[in-house]
């Protein structure tokens, strides 16, 4: 065995002409890759602190110019631009809670051997195929008293019946049944099993699911688009479309952010203020999202990959 | 079982809701209260003007957006693989991931902002390279081309991961034996990985070849404008246009262009599921 790495590393050593030409494009192709995926985030990035005229002007291309917070402090004053984020907040927060307790369970339900479970199985991927539609969906949203409420926002959408079957088959092929019946043996009940034994060890799924879930909520916008109706309850999203998917440059986003100016020299700087807030918009907006990947990616890349290849 | 509950409340009372599409619906009269008028809206959707630019749309958007998107992660996963530094490797597989993450309002927005014939920063440079500024987001013809741009720029890179991980199951041995043997690194892509890849490529196509009247309503709302509706306007989204946002909304003829874009969904996956399992024994059910 040595004597074969010690071999393989000589041969490494001395590459082919063709492997290092290889080497050398394969690096081209990713310094490309890297820069036309990072370039785009760095410009919305320094455009955000950078002085709007020189944004304007297409100045800003590299590094920030003439360094100012301005776009920050509209951004910072304006209080439905707040409110809405704290209702992503609190959608995503609720939601995603909900979304896990339900998946989980369920997905540990489809684990064991009851009366039933083929059909009960059916029933959850048959929905992944075929549902009533967006409109009778509605209807029965308003039918149910739930149009224009806070409770939908968190309840609707809760379980993704793709997430359900990557739990089962994680859970499937982490907690044998063999550990159930020990636990049975040693006096646990299904709860208390699932309680202190399956969830202490499923760690790695409900990071994925975590992840999943949470960004899925905090990016969504169609529908509070469809099901709200209050401007005090919309989330970040639905607002944000206002102001960036927009095709005037000027008028509409303006005034959104000029609401506070009172006055014609106000109303300049408000203009400008506007055309960089758009760009702060953007970082205050997905940076939570980022940050959460960040911050659980070695979780997770880890358990999609699982999940994934065996389901 | 909370989650039996919510599937039966969620997906399979809207179900019943369904016959809305035999009926008038009234919004004041309710589901039973409304006449039945039978196949009336069905006959009126394929009498329809837009009937036939309305398929077209989205047959093509997806189709072309599947051929195109499609074999991109496949060779980024490859070209990764052959990264020699684990600290490069890690450090890229984290930057590729990234856009991923963004949310489709952001990323439409980001359009807006660049292609903005007035500073957005695209057409700066067209500018100074002496062109003229293009006006992107109302030409027809800049639809499609931006919808896939902005797709695989946010998820070709993300969509490696199944193939990256296909690839790590790959037994070294393999590779070492074939170094012995004097394979070059791009007669070891074509011989071992791309063999090793082939089975789960195939079958991602297949399955994603079922989802080709599908509409993505998120995405195609924000970047339709009044200027490109001719390319831009699908089924999913007419049916929101329709049975919602419509003055007066008609819930009955939208709902009824739903159910008929989720028959012949089924019907797709079905058949393809049907085609997949003859051909390679993987399928779904």
């Amino acid at each position: 065995m040595r004597a074969d790495t010690v071999y393989n590393k000589g041969i490494k050593i001395k590459k082919t002409k063709a492997d290092r030409i290889f080497d050398a494009v394969n690096m081209f192709i990713w310094v490309i890759i890297l820069f036309i995926i990072l370039y785009p985030l760095w410009l919305i990035l320094i455009a955000s602190v950078s002085d709007p005229d020189a944004v304007v002007q297409g100045k800003v291309l590299f590094l920030p110019v003439s360094f100012s917070m301005m776009g920050y402090e509209a951004v910072f004053q304006h209080s439905e631009l707040w409110n809405s984020y704290l209702n992503s907040v609190i959608y995503t927060v609720g939601g995603t809670a909900v979304s896990l307790i339900v998946t989980m369970c369920a997905a540990y339900a489809l684990t064991r051997n009851f009366a039933g479970k083929k059909i009960f199985n059916f029933i959850f991927v048959f929905t992944m195929f075929f549902n009533g539609g967006l409109i009778p969906t509605f209807l029965l949203m308003r039918d149910l008293g739930l149009y224009n409420t806070r409770f939908l926002m968190i309840v609707i959408n809760c379980v993704s019946v793709w997430n359900l079957m990557v739990a089962r088959t994680y859970l499937n092929v982490n907690m044998p049944n063999e550990l159930y019946e020990a636990a049975v043996l040693d006096g646990s009940s299904h709860f208390r099993f699932f309680l202190s034994i399956v969830l202490p060890l499923s760690g790695t799924i409900i990071a994925v699911l975590t992840v999943y879930y949470g960004v899925e909520r905090w990016n969504d916008y169609f529908t509070a688009l469809v099901y709200i109706r209050d401007r005090s309850k919309l989330p970040l999203q639905t607002i944000l479309r206002e102001v960036l998917a927009t095709l005037k440059t000027s008028t509409s986003t303006d005034s959104f952010f000029s609401a506070y100016a009172n006055d014609s020299e106000g109303m300049t700087l408000a203009i400008r203020k506007a055309q960089v807030a758009k760009y702060c918009c953007i970082v205050i907006s997905t940076a939570p999202a980022v940050v959460l990947y960040i911050f659980m990616q070695n979780y997770f890349v880890k358990g999609v990959m699982i999940g994934s290849l065996k389901g | 079982m909370p989650a039996v509950i919510y599937f039966f409340v969620y997906t399979y009372m809207p179900m019943y809701g369904l016959q809305i599409v035999f009926k008038d619906y009234k919004f004041v009269r309710g589901i039973t209260g409304s006449e039945w008028v039978g196949l009336k809206h069905f006959k009126d959707f394929f009498s329809a003007y837009y009937f036939g630019r309305l398929i077209k749309n989205t047959f093509l958007l997806n189709f072309l957006n599947l051929i195109i998107t499609f074999p991109i992660p496949i060779v980024m996963a490859i070209l990764l693989n052959q990264f020699e530094f684990p600290r490069y490797k890690k450090f890229t597989q984290t930057v590729i991931y990234v856009p991923h993450f963004i949310s489709t309002t952001v990323m439409v927005g980001i359009l807006y902002l660049f292609l903005s014939p007035e500073n957005g920063i695209v057409n700066y440079f067209i500018e100074k390279l002496g062109g003229k500024a293009i006006y992107f987001m109302i030409l027809p013809q800049w639809f499609r081309p931006l919808y896939i741009g902005t797709e695989i720029w946010q998820h070709a890179g993300w969509n490696t991961i199944l193939f990256i991980a296909a690839l790590a199951g790959v037994d070294p041995e393999i590779y070492e034996a074939a170094t012995i043997d004097g394979a070059t690194k791009r007669q070891k892509i074509l011989h071992i990985d791309i063999a090793h890849i082939m089975p789960i490529a195939i079958m991602l196509l297949i399955l994603n070849s079922g989802r080709l009247m599908f509409s993505n309503v998120d995405k195609t709302l924000i970047m339709q404008t009044s200027g490109n509706i001719p390319t831009s306007d699908i089924l999913g989204l007419y049916v929101y246009k329709v049975g919602l946002a419509g003055s007066p909304p008609q819930p009955s003829y939208a709902a009824a262009i739903g159910l008929f874009t989720n028959v012949i969904n089924f019907i797709m996956i079905l058949s393809v599921n049907w085609v997949s399992k003859r051909l390679s024994d993987t399928s779904l059910f």
